[in-house]
């Protein structure tokens, strides 16, 4: 068994996801291939060398591989496929989206996507109807082609010593290019479709420590929430409130800082997935429905926080 | 928090196998609405009222319409927008004539669209609501000409309209109409007056505004027999068809109210600068006539109001059971009980009297609204006169019933709630608060019930009313013929149900000829009496549709179903039998109501 | 310029799934269907390029049981000239779809075919990908922003932490984002209209595709429930389990 992973990276370094697609690979068993398709990439090439459990990087260097798009990234890899590889893995994000599914097609197999576990090299878990829902599936066919949830897998150890190997970039196929890049800091996604929300109450005390809390959302990529409370002391503006007569959240992820959890607010982010509550009452009622509870001093706790996840 | 859904799987139900669709869709002119045809309509129409009527509801309700500097009305922030959207998505044309740009479709099909308006934002729905009245009046009996210049804009809604009865002293009693038309020999006339508690009387949706007036000439006869209608358009329009000259109608104030706040109710000064240009609706002195034409379907639609907010606060009381935490409840094992407070009895006593009442008022509403399409479309003539008597029979039950029940299930709504009811936060006030001018408006419960006694039920000596009683003895005799044992006992409760009836209407009218005000002083228990049958009559008729579907393979949804025939067992046990204690009101109540002097009070 | 629309059907957003008893899937017997949201926003996006005389005909493609015909109603009534049902029972995976419509697009020569990014039933995200991939056209996926002129288009699309621009010669492949528009309401009288607009049906068979699925779900389970209650000491074990035992945060 070989596992092909191809690596997310900007020429320069490596990106996070490549580690957790690699972390995933680690699970299948067997070895680990990295694909780094790009141009002056020998940097994002020693990277992905250093992971543990990585046997080899395949290095593809040209000059259209700089800023790839989908189809070219794709012949790329496609170009070692099929044969040597039981396994072609890429983290679910933007990048690995675009391109697996494109590699699937041409080899004429099936994708699994957004695997969350792996029972079996060819059997795999993964959520479905937003994650209400998680299904195993087996894939029959001869190569298994998957993107991976980031979250799912730890990055393995670095310390590694994979051999880099220059291999030969397939044609440009001249059917698109990329012609800019505009990488927004932090605009912060919507409330109602973020994957991490961040919500202050009145604990908060002013509209200005809110700010206590962006540092952290920037780092979560979250959206920013109130409690009435909150907005109802001018804290943030309406559009900000979550709960009965504001807005309803579900996101993966809920952080409840220095909210009491009236059964207003409750009502509006209770499906969350993930509840946690920052909050100095040890009795407040937050913490019935929350996963994690932390008691404490917010204004201590959250900087701790943003600087704990690095 | 509570969204609203429409229940659209409720209501086809209802449409198909209670109103008859299929039979609707037959008649000519309504061949377009199949059921594939219809189910797409609903399904956008709820969308609308979900994503764009409902978020409107509550900050409606708080921030109110406003009356500015100069007689300018601002209408809550987002009301413009939706209304716009409203008229750009062709809802107010749903059922208006394909001549004037709308649609022709049936009336049953506007029935459950307009449900949803009134469920997810009443105050909003007014407008159109009074524009297709005012739509109705001009079509009915207007001239060409008028027809002409005001009916493609207002079917479109790029203008509104208005309904211009009430006066100070003249409200329930329309005789007393005081507002003066003196013809100017051209052929319009000058008005001069002033209306109160005119519904969307201005706003600032349109750039005009067409009021449909009722004033006397000079010359004319007292009394209803001297009221005619008038057309008196905001700005007069150019030959062109635009907006021309400010006309001399103006808001002079705007009311403050229990409800609807989102609904500007104004006070309009006609005339204040030397008089209002009108234009006559068809002849002089029977301008009450025509109301009364066009009111049938306006008290309809009152009704469908209550309908409508009886679901709203349904399902708003249900959402909120279901999360709040509070106390075990009685009988449930520890683990089972999800320590909701849906679990509690009581709780479920007051969820199943809210559903229960609203599942038979909608029954009832669009089983009537059927009745109007066959009434206007059935190509037989005796068919169309058959099931116009039984539609004038029903509007005042459908009107005057329903929205007093709306008032017991809005009530509930608050009590489900328990504290947080009556904290404006959660929503379910401001149901009971909007549910309250549902009984008034369109003429009050009281006059319902004296059309109901009169017009409706003496005036024929209760042939219509007889021929109805008879219909529910049959579902009911179906029903206790049946092997279920829920549908026997509904059978059971709907036959007594059946007798009261029966022993009321031969009370009144022998009772509405000589005892005159012994008739009046047990009008609306008598309503009431029939609502209640009524609604249990179509409750009977959901469970035995709903058990043939369970015995059939494959004939539905078996939840619903279930819920269905448990639903229409509930009312038949603890509703219906209220209709004894009314129908002993009818007999034997008249002489204490009237027992006492004025001066006793 | 034509532009193919593929459009399914899928659970409505707003019904909350229940995982059948036995594991073998969601239930999804008497549940609301609507149109995959994301495909609406494909819909809409159609038809503005329409609006702006840019593109000449829209055909709306759905592939499933007979129901989707109602699915395809809907994209008549929100602008889309003709439909085409590719009818079968088969359960499809984005593969197969993917072959269908490649297939359908020899056919009908598009020029432009924009999907959504995902449906929201089986949340793959592959359709659109596989279909460029089998037709060998540029495809750019998460669009938010859409542009064409002189047989170029030139599409923003949404990348992890920004935007990236592509310029695609048509042919092309197009899936949508959310931000890429928001999708109008039907309205009354194009509701009325979409009844006569053409639909016409054919099978997987016509098209010589195969459809079998590659991939067998074993079973189907709810996601643990949240018990609510815990508590941890600190910062540092509250990033240790979000992290390994939650797995919301990397
Ligand atoms: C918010 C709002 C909006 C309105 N919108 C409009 C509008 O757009 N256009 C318009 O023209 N009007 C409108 N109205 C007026 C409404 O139709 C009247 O208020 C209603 O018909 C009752 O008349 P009234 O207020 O004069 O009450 P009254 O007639 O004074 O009634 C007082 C009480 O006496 C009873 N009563 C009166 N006469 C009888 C009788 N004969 N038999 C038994 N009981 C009787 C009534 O039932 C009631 O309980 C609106 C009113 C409100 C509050």
């Amino acid at each position: 068994m070989t596992i092909l992973v191809l690596a997310e990276h900007d020429n320069a370094s490596l990106k996070s996801s490549t580690g957790h697609a690699i972390a995933a690979a680690a699970r299948l068993g067997g070895d680990i291939h990295v694909l780094v398709a790009g141009h002056d990439a020998q940097g994002a090439a020693q990277a992905a060398a250093q992971f543990e459990g990585v046997a080899k990087v395949l290095l593809a260097d040209a000059a259209h591989l700089a800023a790839p798009t989908a189809d070219n990234a794709a012949s790329t890899a496609l170009s070692l496929l099929p044969g040597a590889y039981t396994h072609v893995v890429a983290a679910a994000t933007g990048f690995g989206k675009s391109i697996i599914p494109r590699i699937a097609a041409k080899l004429d197999v099936a994708q699994v996507s957004e695997v969350t576990a792996i029972e079996a090299p060819d059997t795999f878990v993964r959520p479905i109807y937003a994650g209400n829902a998680f299904a195993t599936v087996q894939s029959k066919d001869p190569i298994k082609v998957l993107t991976v949830r980031t979250t799912a897998f730890d990055s393995p150890k670095t310390g590694g010593s994979g051999a880099i190997e220059t291999i030969e970039a397939a044609a440009d196929s001249g059917l698109s290019r990329v012609t800019g890049a505009e990488l927004t800091k932090s605009e912060r996604p919507e409330l109602t479709s973020a994957r991490v929300v961040i919500s202050g109450g009145r604990g908060l005390g002013s509209s200005e420590n809110f700010k206590l809390l962006e540092a952290l959302a920037d780092k979560l990529q979250a959206a920013i929430g109130a409690s009435r409370a909150a907005v109802d002391a001018g804290y943030v503006p309406n559009d900000y409130q979550v709960g009965q007569t504001g807005k309803i959240v579900a996101p993966d992820l809920y952080i409840a800082v220095g909210i009491s959890g009236a059964i207003q607010h409750l009502a509006g982010m209770k499906d969350s997935k993930v509840i946690v509550a920052i909050n100095k009452d040890p009795e407040a009622p937050i913490f019935q429905i929350a996963d994690y509870g932390l008691v404490g001093d917010l204004f201590a706790l959250v900087p701790e926080f943003t600087a704990e996840l690095g | 928090m509570s969204t609203y859904y429409a229940p659209l799987a409720e209501m086809q139900f209802v449409m198909n196998h209670l109103a008859g669709l299929e039979q609707v869709a037959k008649l000519p002119g309504f061949e377009d609405a199949t059921p594939d045809t219809v189910a797409a309509i609903l399904d956008e129409a709820a969308k609308f009222a979900t994503q764009v009527l409902d978020p409107l509801n509550a900050s409606g309700d708080r921030e109110g319409s406003k009356l500015l500097e100069g007689g300018v009305v601002k209408t809550p922030a987002g009301f413009k927008d939706a209304y716009l959207q409203y008229c750009d998505n062709g809802w107010n044309g749903l059922t208006k004539s394909p001549e004037y740009g709308g649609q022709g479709l049936p009336q049953l099909v506007a029935t459950a669209v307009e449900e949803m308006w009134h469920a997810s934002n009443l105050a909003f729905d007014l407008c159109p609501l009074l524009t297709q009245g005012a739509i109705e009046a001009i079509e009915l009996r207007g001239s060409d000409a008028l027809k002409k210049k005001f009916l493609p804009r207002m079917v479109a809604g790029t203008w509104t309209g208005t309904m211009n009865l009430t006066e100070p002293q003249a409200g329930s009693d329309l005789a007393a109409v005081r507002t003066r038309a003196i013809a100017q020999g051209d052929g319009t006339y000058k008005l001069h007056g002033q209306k109160i508690f005119i519904t969307f009387g201005e706003h600032d949706y349109t750039d005009n505004i067409v009021h449909l007036v009722l004033a006397r000439t000079p010359d004319a006869p007292d009394g209803v027999k001297g009221i005619s209608l008038f057309v008196v358009p905001k700005f007069l329009v150019n030959d062109d068809g635009t907006p021309g000259a400010r006309n001399d109608v103006h808001c002079v104030s705007l009311e403050r109210k229990l409800g609807i706040h989102a609904s500007p109710t104004a006070v309009l000064a006609y005339g204040d600068h030397g008089g209002a240009t009108g234009y006559l609706v068809g002849e002089e002195n029977r301008g009450l006539e025509y109301m009364f034409i066009m009111m049938n379907l306006a008290r309809f639609s009152v009704g469908l109001e209550g309908v409508g907010i009886s679901d709203r606060a349904y399902q708003r009381a249900v959402t909120y059971a279901r999360d709040r935490v509070q106390g075990r409840a009685v009988g449930l094992e520890k683990n089972a009980a999800t320590g909701a407070i849906i679990d509690h009895p009581d709780v479920r006593r007051m969820l199943m009297t809210m559903r229960a009442y609203t599942e038979a008022t909608r029954a009832v509403a669009y089983v009537t609204a059927a009745a109007l399409d066959n009434a206007a479309n059935n190509p037989d003539a005796s068919a169309r006169a058959k099931a116009q008597a039984f539609a004038d029979f029903m509007i005042p039950i459908v009107k005057g019933w329903s929205t007093e029940v709306a008032q017991e299930v809005a009530a509930l709504g608050v009590q489900v709630h328990g504290g947080m009811g009556f904290i404006e936060e959660t929503g379910a006030a401001q149901h009971l608060r909007d549910a309250r001018i549902t009984t008034i408006y369109e003429g009050t419960t009281g006059i319902q019930a004296n059309d109901l006694i009169g017009r409706k039920t003496a005036r024929d000596s209760g042939a219509v009313a007889k021929a109805v009683v008879a219909e529910i003895h049959k579902v009911a005799a179906t029903l206790a013929a049946r092997s279920e044992p829920s549908l026997q006992a509904i059978g059971v409760a709907l036959a007594a149900a059946t007798a009261d009836l029966q022993a009321a209407l031969d009370w009144m009218v022998p009772a509405y000829g000589q005892r005159t005000r012994a008739a009046h002083a047990v009008a609306v228990a008598y309503l009431k009496l029939w609502g209640l049958a009524a609604g249990g009559w179509q409750m009977g008729r959901a469970a035995l549709v709903a058990a043939d579907q369970q015995a059939a393979a494959g004939g539905g949804d078996p939840a619903f179903l279930h819920a269905k025939i448990a639903t229409a067992r509930f009312y038949a046990d603890c509703l219906l039998p209220q209709a004894s204690a009314y129908a002993r009101t009818v007999l034997h109540g008249s002489e204490s109501v009237l027992a006492l002097d004025v001066e006793a009070f | 310029m034509k532009i193919l629309i593929p459009i399914k059907r899928v659970v409505d957003y707003n019904v909350k799934v229940r995982v059948k008893s036995d594991g073998s899937g969601v239930d999804t017997t008497n549940v609301k269907m609507s149109m995959n949201p994301f495909d609406e926003i494909a819909v809409e996006e159609a038809v503005r390029l329409k609006e702006k005389g840019v593109a000449t005909e829209i055909v709306a493609v759905s592939c499933g049981v007979a129901a989707c015909q109602e699915t395809l109603r809907t994209a008549l009534a929100l602008g889309a000239d003709r439909a085409i049902l590719i009818e079968t029972d088969v359960e499809l995976q984005p593969l197969a779809v993917a072959k269908l419509l490649a297939a359908l697009a020899a056919e009908e020569k598009p020029e432009l075919m924009i999907l959504g990014k995902q449906a929201i039933d089986d949340d793959a995200n592959q359709t659109g990908q596989m279909l460029a991939a089998l037709l060998d056209w540029p495809q750019a996926a998460f669009a938010s922003k859409v542009d064409i002129a002189a047989g170029v288009a030139t599409v923003k699309r949404e990348v992890d932490g920004g935007t990236e621009t592509v310029e695609m010669k048509l042919p092309a492949i197009v899936t949508t984002d959310l931000r890429l528009n928001e999708p109008r309401y039907a309205t009354l009288p194009n509701i009325m209209k979409a009844k006569k607009k053409p639909l016409t049906t054919t099978t997987p068979a016509a098209l010589n595709v195969d459809v079998a699925p590659r991939l067998t779900t074993l079973k189907v389970v709810e996601p643990p429930k949240r018990k609510g209650g815990g508590k941890v000491a600190d910062v540092k074990e509250l990033v240790a389990k979000l992290r390994t035992e939650a797995k919301v945060i990397t």
